[in-house]
């Protein structure tokens, strides 16, 4: 059952740690080699953006000199050729800036591709319940908008933190090589700075992890009005949802500007400290001038000091970047470290081909520690056979099926299917070899043919048809507008359930699977319909293991045999004519519903 | 665009235009800062002005003050108005979702709306945030450097000017070639959205399908598409990059050749020269950036189409100008000959009959047959092709669709619920009414007894769609929801198909005494949940094929008397008729 709903922040299991880092480095760490590239090309491209100042001072001295002289051919021609080497280097310059552009964005979108695709391969391991427990708009948001998120940190925040570290120390070393002293006096904000930044530290994290978690409850709120849109209209809810969808709105803006009270502290502090500096740094030296400090050097200090800080502004942006990253990349992680409930085990083997024979053995298992489901439950099933369960709402029909295609790992006791414990196979080796039909279908967006097709993607279209024809589907999908090609989406548009049910059906029997689970599988297709399909279902049935969960009792009826499970084990088992004779539950319960078909006025 | 931005600001939009304003102020004291130095060094140097050096540095500290406060509180003005831009936005969107039909919801994925809303309402709010300023900003400073530039040397400035019509050209050319691609990218986006989300919601098809590795290849298919996308975008954009950059180089070229002609000639000063110079770079500085801000802005306009396209688009079923504003129906329906098409595909055809207020339908046919249109035209989430559908004589498009639909009260046959509590979902239509009103009829629903049964009971939380319940606790919670509603008209499309026979017997049983009054629609296929109806609609393909009561249909033979055959068949005679007379003691 659901922990989580669009109003409740989730709850965040592990919070950003160094181990997180160490991860974000591997897959940055993947594209070394283009990082480097484009490091080189950016120390390439400054020593060409620094000349070109210097260029253009050499030809302001050459007409200080020549002033009011008139053109001489001598500085004429000097003067042309530093401008043409001024926009030779400048060319080089521009296509290096190209270079680096393209460099960066390859490997940011290289990085975020990969991190996504790795979250979705992680999340189709995960099991049900992971996706019963909490709004699928959650899940969603982290897949799409938090993995983009990463985006400009990655493309561009990296590198310009590689280089803007690199500017710092350069600037550091010229300042310590031309005065020690003077560059202390230089530091003496910087201690101010990161206190701020440790002040507020705590605080700013908090705010963006709020924020993540507002966007993820706005991003659940969208996606399911979405999907439930018409149940809103239908019943005219539309005011009241809007105005939970406002609030909804108003958290999510104000945990933003939360965060950027703490955000927009960065810049302001680091600017007034850096002017702070050069007023502490002409307070000390100025009175020093001509004894201890030189002209020269004080001017040269005027003009580090400007450049160190620069740098340091800009990895302010990086820290607020990283701070707000955080909040997106432990989500991301926290999902890839959910762990699937059910796994292959260390050495499990390829289910060889299933012949059919599925066993019990002293089955038990709970959900929850302490509700036991099934207790000690026992059948012997043999090939071919075709089994019905019946009994009532929570008996534990719908556990034992769950168990057979290993959704859950049982508690106790073994299931085997042809003698193998399948807690030992491999699940894709399994599951490809069984057919679950649900109640609940579910249909993609695409046509219908590619729906049925689902079942087995190499399926031919005439074996399409085949499958649709003999699951008395092909006639209503002719009708449609494009027959087969007609555009279908995932909540089925205008198909009703029982088409739907259908479909599924041709999938199910495309997949041609060697055991067949049918739960609730036909329970809103008519009466008509379901005689017409009864022929499919035959040979749907015909020559494999089944079982059948239903509430028709046609259905039933055609089983080769009947369990009836109440509170968790089997009370009952054999034909329908055994269990008439014995009159027990299954006899109750059919004596029920013929009195409700006679029983007219 | 920027009309559609300038609209959505509202009354923000002067203030909007101050702040930026505000921003662009400071600049000047940012020059400042820039100069005092050179200014302290020449007072204390070479003038021995100490005095000069005190009151400079007091003016630079309160200069920086000034402009770091002012600055702070732009910042967070820009952010201020842009979120709340955003959040209008973003409810004008739902505003709209809300109004549109039951077709649009049909024919459009939710992917595609999702990224629309969140996507796509991000990067407007970015742009006004980021874009709009830097836009004015840089500007208005290539447009003062420029002016300062005139007053020095207009001679000088003109020449150079001379770039001006390159970086024009070369930011429509931009502007045009970057579009699509950012389109493109959207497009990809919306793509990934949509599979993404499919995945998701679908989870439990393809894990029975064992189908993860399918859903990964497709997975990768549109992440590549996104990723290449983006880079071919970033592609576009690079490529007019340089073309900036070396405009502005250009630009100091020529500053040089013809201010250095005017210093070899002496009509203009060195000091002057060096003074052009410098302030080249203030000029310079917007060109380079015009590259990104034409990016920027594309990507906004992108978006932003997208975003008026939910905002401009109409619903078909239209509420008329004047309509009656009738609040109580009694529940008499008749359909006058109605006929109903989705687009080309005939659902209903030439259907009429009368149900008087009080009256129980029920209906039957084959799947497909148009028994869910049918209930679907008395709610009016569509409207007829053809004839009318009258509600106590009233056609239905003559009324508030609001009224009309708060009269009637529908349990679909494709259930959704709601992420929320049981007791949330179940007052879905009524969130403030007792909790002993959701028992009440959660009792009626037989739902009352398996909530209990759950550790939180009615606080439990259900997942989206009610995945985690079993198809027939989903339908009974649905059942609950909808009679919470005391509507006039009741309709259950196929409610009760997943609840075993002896539970829905009962259920009827209780609605039959609860509903007493209230005109029902009762859509479903077995014989014994219809039977006792005051009328029974038989459909096929469309039309009406049979009317009448239980025992009437029997007499016809017809359809119906072969279905209620096939279901008595079920059991087998014998045994049948034993068990019957024990089920009837």
């Amino acid at each position: 059952m659901a922990r989580n709903k669009y109003d409740i922040d989730e709850a965040l299991e592990s919070e950003f740690n160094l181990s997180h880092l160490k991860r974000l480095l591997v897959y940055i760490g993947r594209y070394k080699k283009q990082i480097g590239i484009a490091l080189s090309v950016i120390l390439a491209s400054s020593l060409f953006t620094t000349t070109g100042p210097t260029l253009i001072k050499m030809c302001i001295d050459l007409l200080t000199e020549n002033a009011g002289k008139g053109l001489t051919p001598r500085v004429v021609l000097s003067i042309a050729g530093i401008l043409l080497v001024f926009l030779v280097i400048s060319v080089i310059g521009a296509y290096f800036v190209k270079k680096k552009s393209r460099l960066m964005a390859q490997v940011g979108q290289n990085i975020i591709y990969d991190i996504r695709r790795d979250l979705f391969v992680h999340l189709q391991e995960l099991p049900f319940s992971y996706y019963d427990a909490r709004p699928h708009g959650k899940i969603l948001v982290r897949v799409v908008n938090y993995v983009n998120s990463l985006s400009d940190f990655l493309s561009n925040g990296v590198i310009n933190m590689v280089t803007d570290l690199f500017t710092m120390l350069v600037i550091l070393v010229f300042m310590l090589c031309l005065d020690a002293r003077l560059t202390l006096v230089c530091m003496i904000p910087l201690p101010v700075f990161f206190l701020v930044l440790f002040l507020i530290r705590k605080k700013q994290r908090k705010a963006w992890q709020i924020q993540s978690a507002k966007q993820s409850n706005m991003n659940a709120y969208i996606h399911e009005n979405i999907v439930g849109m018409k149940v809103t209209q239908s019943f005219t809810r539309e005011t009241r949802n809007l105005s939970i969808f406002k609030k909804i709105c108003g958290e999510t803006m104000d945990s933003w500007m939360y965060a950027m009270k703490f955000d927009k502290v960065v810049w302001p502090t680091i600017d007034m400290l850096s002017t702070i500096g050069q007023v502490i740094l002409l307070l000390f030296a100025v009175p020093r001038l001509g004894t201890t400090i030189s002209v020269g050097t004080l001017v040269a200090f005027l003009t580090y000091i400007g450049m160190f800080w620069n740098p340091i502004i800009n990895l302010s942006n990086f820290y607020n970047m990283i701070i707000n990253v955080m909040a997106y990349l432990e989500r991301i992680f926290e999902t890839m470290d959910t762990k699937p409930n059910v796994t292959d085990k260390p050495g499990a083997t390829e289910m060889p081909p299933i012949v059919g024979k599925v066993e019990f053995s002293h089955v038990s298992f709970s959900y929850e520690d302490g509700v036991k489901i099934l207790k000690d439950v026992n059948m012997v099933v043999q090939p071919g056979e075709t089994i019905a369960l019946v009994g009532p709402t929570g008996a534990g029909k719908t556990t034992i099926i769950n168990l057979i295609s290993r959704f859950y790992d049982v508690d106790g006791g073994k299931i085997l299917i042809d003698g193998t414990d399948i807690s030992g196979v491999t699940l894709a080796s399994l599951r490809k070899q069984m057919g679950v039909m649900l109640q609940d279908t579910f249909i993609f967006s695409g046509t219908i043919m590619d729906n049925i097709r689902y079942g087995k993607l190499d399926a031919t279209d005439e074996e399409v048809v085949r499958a649709a024809k003999v699951v008395s589907a092909h006639d209503f999908i002719l009708s449609l507008e494009h027959g087969y090609q007609t555009q279908v989406n995932e909540r089925g548009s205008r198909l009703s359930v029982g088409q739907r049910q259908l479909i599924s059906f041709a999938r199910a029997l495309l997949a041609d699977p060697k055991i067949l689970i049918l739960d609730e599988a036909t329970s809103s297709i008519d009466t008509k319909t379901e005689l017409t399909l009864q022929r499919g279902l035959d040979e749907l049935l015909k020559g494999r293991t089944s079982f059948i969960i239903a509430h028709r009792l046609s259905t039933i009826k055609n089983a080769d045999r009947i369990m009836v499970i109440s509170q968790g084990t089997i009370i009952e088992e054999g034909t329908h004519e055994e269990l008439m004779a014995l009159h027990g539950h299954y006899y109750d319960l059919y004596a029920a519903q013929y009195s409700f078909l006679e029983s007219v006025s | 665009m920027l009309r559609f931005i300038w609209e959505l600001l509202r009354k923000d939009k002067w203030f909007y235009l101050f702040v930026i304003f505000v921003g662009v102020a400071t600049l000047p004291l940012l020059l400042f800062r820039n100069t005092v130095s050179g200014q302290i060094v020449d007072a204390v140097v070479y003038n021995q002005d100490y005095g000069a050096l005190y009151r400079l540095l007091g003016l630079l500290l309160l200069a920086t003050l000034l402009r770091v406060l002012l600055k702070w509180w732009d910042n967070m003005q820009l952010e201020y108005i842009s979120q709340r831009a955003a959040k209008r936005l973003r409810e004008k969107m739902y505003f709209k979702l809300c109004k549109m039909d039951f077709n649009y919801f049909d024919k459009t994925r939710t992917g595609d709306i999702m990224t629309r809303m969140t996507a796509d309402a991000d990067a407007v709010r970015h742009f006004i945030a980021y874009v709009g300023y830097a836009l004015i900003e840089q500007i208005s400073t290539f447009a003062l450097g420029l002016g300062i530039l005139f007053f020095i040397s207009w001679k000088t400035t003109l020449a150079i000017l001379v770039v001006a019509p390159f970086v024009f050209y070369f930011m429509q050319r931009m502007s045009k070639e970057v579009h699509p691609t950012f389109q493109r990218v959207r497009a990809r986006h919306s793509a990934l959205n949509t599979t993404a989300q499919e995945n998701i919601s679908g989870n439990r098809v393809v894990k029975a399908f064992a189908k993860e590795d399918y859903e990964i290849e497709k997975f990768d298919r549109v992440n590549d598409g996104y990723r290449e996308a983006n880079l071919e975008s970033n592609r576009i954009s690079s490529k007019y990059l340089p073309r900036f950059e070396i405009a502005a180089a250009m630009l100091t070229v020529v500053a040089i050749l013809f201010g250095g002609y005017h210093v070899l000639t002496g009509e203009i000063s060195v000091g002057d020269l060096v003074i052009i110079n410098s302030l080249l770079w203030t000029v310079m500085g917007p060109i380079r950036m015009f590259a990104w801000l034409v990016n920027d802005m594309q990507r906004a306009s992108a978006s932003a189409i997208k975003v008026q396209e939910i905002l401009y688009m109409q619903p078909r079923i239209k509420t008329k100008k004047r309509v009656l504003s009738k609040d109580k129906f009694t529940g008499d329906v008749e359909f006058r000959d109605v006929s109903f098409r989705y687009e080309d595909e005939v659902a209903l055809e030439n259907i009429s009959f009368h149900v008087k207020a009080g009256q129980t339908v029920a209906i039957i046919g084959a799947t497909g047959a148009g028994k869910s249109s049918l209930v679907s035209l008395i709610c009016r989430f569509y409207d007829v092709t053809k004839g009318a559908v009258l509600l106590d004589g009233i056609d239905v498009r003559n009324v508030n669709v609001r009224k009309l639909r708060q009269n009637i009260s529908v349990a679909m046959q494709d259930i959704f619920l709601f992420s929320d509590t049981i007791e949330g979902n179940i007052a879905y239509a009524k969130p403030d009414v007792p909790f002993s009103e959701v028992e009440r009829v959660a009792k009626i629903a037989d739902a009352h007894d398996f909530i209990l049964r759950f550790p939180e009971g009615y606080d439990t939380i259900v997942g989206e769609r009610g995945v985690g319940l079993s198809g027939g606790q989903k339908q009974r919670i649905a059942l609950a929801r909808a009679l919470l509603k005391d509507p006039a008209i009741l309709i259950l499309d196929d409610t009760t198909s997943s609840v075993d026979m002896e539970t829905e017997h009962h259920i009827h049983q209780t609605l039959r005494e609860y509903f007493k009054g209230k005109t029902t629609f009762l859509i479903a296929h077995r014989i014994s949940t219809v039977k006792d109806a005051d009328k029974i609609l038989v459909l096929d393909q469309g039309r009406l094929i049979e009317e009448g009561t239980h025992e009437e249909l029997l007499a016809k033979q017809g359809y119906y008397y072969d279905v209620y055959q096939n279901q008595l068949g079920d059991f087998d005679v014998h045994a049948g008729k034993g068990g019957a007379q024990d089920g009837q003691k």
